[in-house]
């Protein structure tokens, strides 16, 4: 390794953190470098820091400088000047971050700093490029070691299938004269269960800088669900064999799929079907090198080179044992790891056909298996596929040496070693104990852990404080929990997997846990006491596989109960939290001959049964004389088969004929829905003709081209953004003051939406996602939003009914809610407004669909995730166009078919459905409302704010703040000359967006009876529904209708989820400044006041900019 | 390390009529493959030749053998058992000496003055040790062939010392145990068909065989060879043809002619062939 440790290094403290060699130097934290630095300092060691990073060429130290100067940006500069400084984001800079050209943005990016000095917008941004370029280049690192690791080189030379050296084991052409078939390979393989948890440590990037903190405890595990599987096996399996057509057939048993391919390039198409795992298998194994990627060849010559037999083909066929996905076991990439095995074995480049692996054999479907899982477009951790490996291992990174092809670029290897603690290590009585104690859970939360694993890597790389004292604590534990294991004291093993997950873990990452995984905590510790030994979780983070260790006299009795209090706490929070399926308790062994191959042959040569549930209803529908000579022996097979088994004989029936409707239908469900919540069938029809007819639509949205869009002035907003500049003086903020204190104001909070954004399209309620812990408790966005007006209710002695406003989704599971916590003892009155009005999605049209994915600003991602991406979204085109475009999206649940018709509607809903009336009635001094988005979390009944609304006599004040780079969707503009909020699907042209200062945050002040003369109401006519709903559809009609784009999940099996467009429309309540008739104002902020919390991604850089610490302040919580 | 004697394995599946052939030499003249081969294993000095064939093939090869059926011994495999077993049977034909042997399947043209197999010869003598002669192969010819590897020898340009020899390796393994400095990737040097072995080669095939009852390929006891004794594989200037695969007697005359006497004339035969069809 070079070092670099010249005399400019060694004078820069932040140089001479990257390149020393001393530990105590290296892993100098980033906190102490950047303690008491001022803004010009700071600014100084950027520019030093961004030379440096050009010049090294050193991948890890132009990494670590990389994540450097992305914090430097994003979390210590902008605290040394002021919001007023906000700036402006150039589009190009912009486009160039979206386009991923890192570096070409920040070139422009600090250009632009130079010549103008920092602002809120710049710094955003060049933090963003910073972070993405740090972690784009740890990606193309470990990529390029991944393709440097010997034995998978060749793979990226073949480009032609009759070039291909690759030949296919004589014994798989074996024609069994009496059966009649071909014989099958059929591999079985466990999957892996880290009872360690070093701290994530198994991420590539941490293993390959820091090989020495690198290390897990991994077991091989057998799994069986408890109460349905006799016992347990190995849950993943493959087979492979040779068919009588020219053809790749490919089949998914657990996600019943199946696909013949014909052409090389379908293999490289990943997200077209659910094959997409089978197909990384085939590439990664050489079956089908990676350079064959774009040859255009047909299939059958590929074939014919490999099987040496012209005519013949190969089938493919996975099975997972009803394994939920998310099992947080490696579930996925281990039967990656199988399928890879069974042809390498195939194909010769694993010696042994039958029988275990070497471990040479192990390594090399590591290093294959790592490789699929890049080519999938996803990626685990180095310990995934050790389910390959038998019994327990442990799992460490090693430091490169002169013969790795890592050696000069990182300190350590791509690949890990393992090593086996078998029976001298680890005994016999130890392993049994184990088993004995711990139950093995799958909570039934699917999750994202992406972010995370990105998150820890940044924390690592820049050394945070408490984090890396955390990591260090982590892998004491670890070596710990090996002693204990090796003694056989289980009680230690899991009061140390408990230390472990309660301090280092949720150190470093806070998100690792939820309110579910610590309710279940909670609960054993209740139930069972002294005889719950400890928690252990499994995988990214909790919710999906964990384990719980009880004292094993009383575990059989622990593990009955333990299913049903998973299963009740399930139910309890299931709107709360998005929950995939089920918990499902497993029984587990430790798995001690590792991935397992046998061939079977004559009569035994036969699939897994749900192979032929998938291919038999095809192959009977066919003529017979079309079918090939193999297809009709076997169902000749699954004739007699079904004659002598009176099962299979049933699911076939069921599989090929019809089956009698179920009464209480989802569509009976829809419709009852649609009907109770003010579904409007007549202007549903009336959008769905529009939008065929192409006169509404994503394109329509916009504004005329003509419209010229500027950026206000000075004079156009109230400046409260600089708290200094008005702290002092007591007499700013006295009519706001007054007027709490009067009982004139009340809380509007819109918890009507689904979240889309926040859930992925889960159909939880955010509002009651308890996604972050203040007070030592994890507390949900409504519980946060009632203890701000509960502090201000105390500070001013004041009445202050706080309103959540519901819809379809949200209005039972928050009125249950807030039943159930007695609306957290605020002491105010807390009303629930219901939403009166709601849509059907639609099946998007494909114009619609190519205008969002094509026309639309979007972040482009790494290459192979982006051509995943790109074939999904093929395959989604196509769905739209077979399933009709502008159709009933009715295939779902029938909540995840409806949607809110946006929040525009809330005020009328509120005046509709009577609240603001008996609000009005109860406490008639009320005056002034705020209204605010569930996820604005700095939102408060702020005197000052509340003050400049007063004075300004107008009907809406608007609250905006600087935009940084994430504030994307609209701004306050001059729209030809008039002031406005504009939505930012409404601009004419992208570009417009970043000449606006302001982002609007949504937050409003209203003046009520202002607001009611704008709909030509008296407080006196809220009593009258009809004049109610003439005002209402007035109004209504005066403010454009938006077509957009959500996310809607659907899930189904056993944990699956995918994810749909859908189309729905929605109008805005920004558009309420449009209208000549409202006086509205504008009101400049601070950020953290205004800033909005749309993605569990944004969590971590919350807590760490501070900004959670300032709602945490607003807060009381009783 | 002086080498008297050559023996051709020609007992193979399917081999027993490929030396047979009949093809037209660098010099004009029809022979057959058998010729050519001996030819090949004369030039190099070698006194006796023997040759391994499958029961009931003597009399042919008797007539294909042409002016050298006097120097030939012939070996009868009485059943195809492996290319181990095939040279296990010419045990009492080597007597415990050094010797060259070939491939009944191939046949060879030197790009020097020196046939392939005198070049090999003399470096084995030089060198006194067993010497595989290789050629640098792409790795789509893997399936077809044995390989080495190894370490170029200090000082030589053409000689390697042998660590690893497997018989028609995945690329896979190619790339892991064959891999050898200064070669492109994608490269191996794989067996040319020719080898000068010492007797330690026919005691680790006796080993093999009465381990286990199976075929065992020539590439299993060269590897445990290399770990025995010192074993060289050399680079020969020359080029081999296989006469068994599909093609390949057609390639091979080809290659003879164009770098013969007839050249001109298969030129212009061919130019005339493309014209027409």
């Amino acid at each position: 390794m070079k070092t670099e440790q010249s005399a400019s290094t060694q004078s820069n403290p932040w140089m001479e953190t990257i390149v020393s060699l001393e530990d105590s130097t290296r892993h100098r934290t980033l906190e102490s470098l950047c303690e008491g630095l001022d803004s010009n300092e700071l600014l100084k060691a950027a520019s030093e820091l961004d030379v440096f990073r050009r010049k090294t060429d050193n991948l890890y130290h132009r990494v670590r400088a990389h994540f450097f100067l992305a914090a430097i940006y994003r979390y210590y500069l902008p605290l040394t000047f002021s919001e007023e400084r906000a700036g402006l984001l150039p589009y190009e800079a912009y486009q160039h971050i979206l386009e991923r050209r890192f570096p070409e943005a920040i070139d422009q990016l600090l250009t632009v700093q130079k010549n103008d000095g920092p602002t809120v917008a710049i710094s955003s941004a060049i933090a963003r490029a910073y972070h993405q370029l740090g972690i784009q280049t740890l990606a193309d690192q470990v990529r390029r070691s991944v393709k440097t690791v010997r034995g998978n080189q060749w793979m990226f030379r073949i480009g032609h299938p009759t070039e291909h050296p690759l030949r296919l084991n004589k014994s798989l052409l074996q024609w069994n004269l009496e059966a009649e078939t071909y014989p099958i390979l059929c591999e079985k393989t466990s999957v892996r269960m880290d009872f360690s948890h070093s701290g994530w440590s198994d991420i590539f990037f941490l293993g390959m800088d820091y090989p020495e903190g690198a290390r897990v405890l991994n077991a091989s595990v057998n799994l069986g669900v408890y109460g349905r599987d006799a016992e347990p096996k190995p849950p993943v399996e493959a087979y492979l064999r040779v068919i009588d057509r020219p053809v790749l057939r490919l089949v998914s048993t657990d996600l019943g799929a199946e696909a013949e391919i014909t052409e090389i390039d379908e293999v490289f198409d990943f997200a077209k079907d659910y094959l997409g795992l089978l197909k990384g298998a085939l590439i990664a194994s050489g079956v089908i090198p990676p350079a064959m990627e774009g040859c255009h060849r047909k299939m059958s010559e590929l074939l014919a080179t490999i099987i040496g037999r012209e005519g013949c083909g190969l089938e493919l066929v996975s099975k997972v044992n009803d394994i939920p996905k998310g099992s947080r076991l490696a579930v996925s990439t281990n039967l990656l790891g199988c399928l890879i095995s069974v042809l390498m074995r195939a194909t010769g480049q694993v010696p042994s056909l039958e029988g275990g692996l070497a471990v040479a054999d192990q390594r090399l479907i590591t290093a294959r298996a790592i490789l699929g899982e890049w080519l999938g477009g996803s990626g685990g951790g180095w310990q995934d596929s050790g389910g390959i490996w038998q019994g327990i291992k442990r799992i460490e990174g090693v430091l490169a040496s002169e013969s790795d092809p890592e050696f000069g670029i990182s300190r350590g290897r791509l690949l890990p070693h393992h090593t086996i603690l078998d029976e001298k290590h680890i005994p016999l009585n130890a392993r049994e104990a184990l088993q004995e104690s711990l139950v093995l859970i799958y909570g039934g939360m699917a999750q994202n852990v992406g972010p995370i694993l990105e998150m820890v890597t940044e924390k690592y790389l820049v050394r945070a404080n408490k984090e890396w004292k955390a990591r260090l604590r982590a892998i004491e534990i670890f070596e710990a929990i090996v002693d204990s294991l090796k003694q056989g004291n289980i009680k230690q093993v899991a009061e140390l997997t408990t230390e472990n997950f309660t301090g280092p873990l949720q150190t470093i990452i806070p998100w690792c846990t939820n309110r579910f995984t610590d309710s279940m905590i909670e609960q054993c510790r209740a139930r069972w006491g002294s005889q719950f030994w400890g928690f252990l979780m499994l995988g990214g983070m909790s919710g999906g596989g964990m384990g719980f260790f009880f004292d094993p006299s009383i575990q059989p009795q622990a593990k009955v109960w333990l299913l049903d209090a998973l299963v009740a706490t399930k139910r309890a929070m299931q709107m709360r939290l998005p929950f995939a399926m089920d918990p499902v308790v497993y029984d587990f062994t430790i798995n001690d001959w590792g991935s397992w191959a046998e061939m079977l042959t004559g009569t035994q040569a036969v699939m897994p049964d749900g192979y032929y549930a998938i291919l038999a209803p095809k192959l009977i529908r066919k003529d017979l004389r079309e079918l090939s000579p193999q297809s009709q022996r076997e169902l000749m097979w699954l004739n007699r088969s079904c004659r002598s088994g009176e099962t299979r004989a049933r699911w076939l029936l069921d599989r090929i004929l019809p089956q009698p409707a179920d009464t209480n239908s989802h569509a009976d469900q829809l419709k009852n829905l649609l009907k109770e919540n003010g579904f409007d069938r007549e202007q549903h029809e009336q959008i769905r003709t529009d939008l065929l007819n192409g006169r509404i639509g994503l394109a329509e949205n916009r504004l005329p081209r003509q419209s010229v869009i500027e950026d206000v002035g000075r004079d156009d907003v109230i400046d409260l953004r600089d708290r200094s500049a008005w702290n002092d003086k007591t007499a700013d903020g006295e009519s706001g003051r007054q007027a709490i204190a009067a009982n004139q104001v009340a809380v509007v909070t819109l918890a009507a939406g689904v979240g889309s954004r926040w859930t992925g399209g889960a159909g939880v309620v955010k509002g009651l996602h308890p996604f972050c812990k203040f007070s030592g408790k994890h507390r949900s966005f409504i519980e946060i939003h009632l203890a701000k007006s509960r502090q201000t209710s105390r500070l001013y002695g004041a009445k202050i009914p706080h309103v959540f406003t519901t819809g379809y989704l949200t209005h039972g599971p928050t009125e249950n809610h807030l039943n159930e916590v007695s609306n957290y003892r605020y002491p105010g009155e807390v009303l629930l407004s219901r939403g009166m009005s709601v849509g059907l999605r639609m099946i998007p049209t494909v114009r619609d669909l190519k205008f969002f994915w094509q026309e639309m600003p979007h972040q482009v991602l790494d290459e192979q995730q982006q051509k995943v991406r790109e074939s999904g979204q093929a395959a989604i085109m196509g769905w739209a166009h077979t399933a009709g475009e502008a159709g009933d999206y009715t295939d779902n649940l029938p909540f995840q078919c409806m949607h809110p018709v946006g929040h525009w509607y809330e005020i009328p809903n509120m005046m509709r459905n009577g609240s603001l009336h008996r609000m009005l009635q109860s406490q008639p001094t009320l005056k002034y409302l705020m209204l605010h988005n569930i996820d604005t979390l700095g939102a408060s009944l702020d005197p000052l704010v509340l003050s400049r609304h007063i004075d300004s006599r107008a009907c809406l004040s608007f609250e905006v703040i600087s935009r940084r780079i994430d504030d994307r969707g609209g701004g306050l503009a001059l729209v030809d000359g008039k002031r406005r909020l504009v939505e930012g699907m409404a601009m004419p042209n992208d570009r417009d967006e970043f000449k606006l200062t302001y982002y609007s945050s949504m937050t409003t002040w209203i003046d009520i009876d202002k607001l009611l003369a704008t709909f030509q109401l008296s407080r006196e006519d809220l009593s009258s529904s009809e004049m109610v709903d003439t005002a209402v559809r007035n109004l209504g009609n005066k403010l454009p209708t938006y077509i957009t784009i959500k996310d809607v999940k659907k899930r189904w099996g056993l944990g699956q989820e995918d994810v749909f467009p859908v189309t729905q429309f929605e109008k805005l309540w920004g558009d309420m400044s449009t209208l000549t008739s409202i006086d509205c104002e504008y009101i400049a902020v601070e950020i953290m006041r205004g800033q909005q919390l749309k993605e569990p991604g944004q969590l971590d850089g919350w807590v760490r900019d501070g900004s959670a610490a300032y709602v945490e302040r607003l807060c009381d919580f009783g | 390390m002086h080498i008297r004697k050559a023996l051709i394995t020609a007992a193979g599946p399917g081999q027993g009529a490929l030396p047979l052939q009949r093809l037209v030499d660098r010099d004009g003249a029809e022979k057959t493959a058998l010729e050519m081969i001996i030819e090949e294993i004369d030039s190099a000095g070698i006194e006796s030749i023997g040759i391994v064939i499958s029961p009931g093939n003597e009399d042919a090869y008797r007539r294909a053998a042409g002016p050298y059926i006097d120097r030939l011994s012939f070996v009868i495999q009485e059943t195809p058992t492996g290319y181990g077993q095939a040279l296990l049977c010419a045990k009492d034909f080597i007597e415990d000496s050094p010797f060259l042997h070939l491939v009944g399947d191939h046949l060879y043209l030197s790009n020097s003055g020196k046939r392939c197999a005198q070049q090999l010869i003399e470096v084995a003598e030089q060198e006194e040790c067993s010497v595989s002669a290789v050629y640098p192969t792409k790795e789509k010819m893997l399936p077809y062939f044995g390989a080495i590897g190894g370490q170029r020898l200090p000082q030589t340009d053409r000689l390697y010392s042998v660590k690893k020899v497997i018989e028609k390796p995945t690329p896979t393994l190619a790339e892991q145990e064959l891999t050898i400095a200064g070669f492109r990737s994608g490269i191996y040097l794989c067996f040319f068909g020719i080898h000068v072995l010492t007797p330690m080669v026919l005691q680790i095939l006796d080993e093999l065989v009465s381990k286990s009852n199976r075929p065992v390929p020539l590439a299993e006891a060269l590897q445990e060879l290399a770990s025995r004794e010192r074993y060289l594989g050399c680079e020969v200037e020359g080029q081999r043809y296989n006469i068994g695969i599909k093609y390949g007697l057609l390639n091979t005359q080809l290659a003879l002619s164009l770098s013969g006497v007839d050249r001109d004339q298969v030129l212009s035969d061919m130019i005339e062939l493309l014209a027409v069809r």
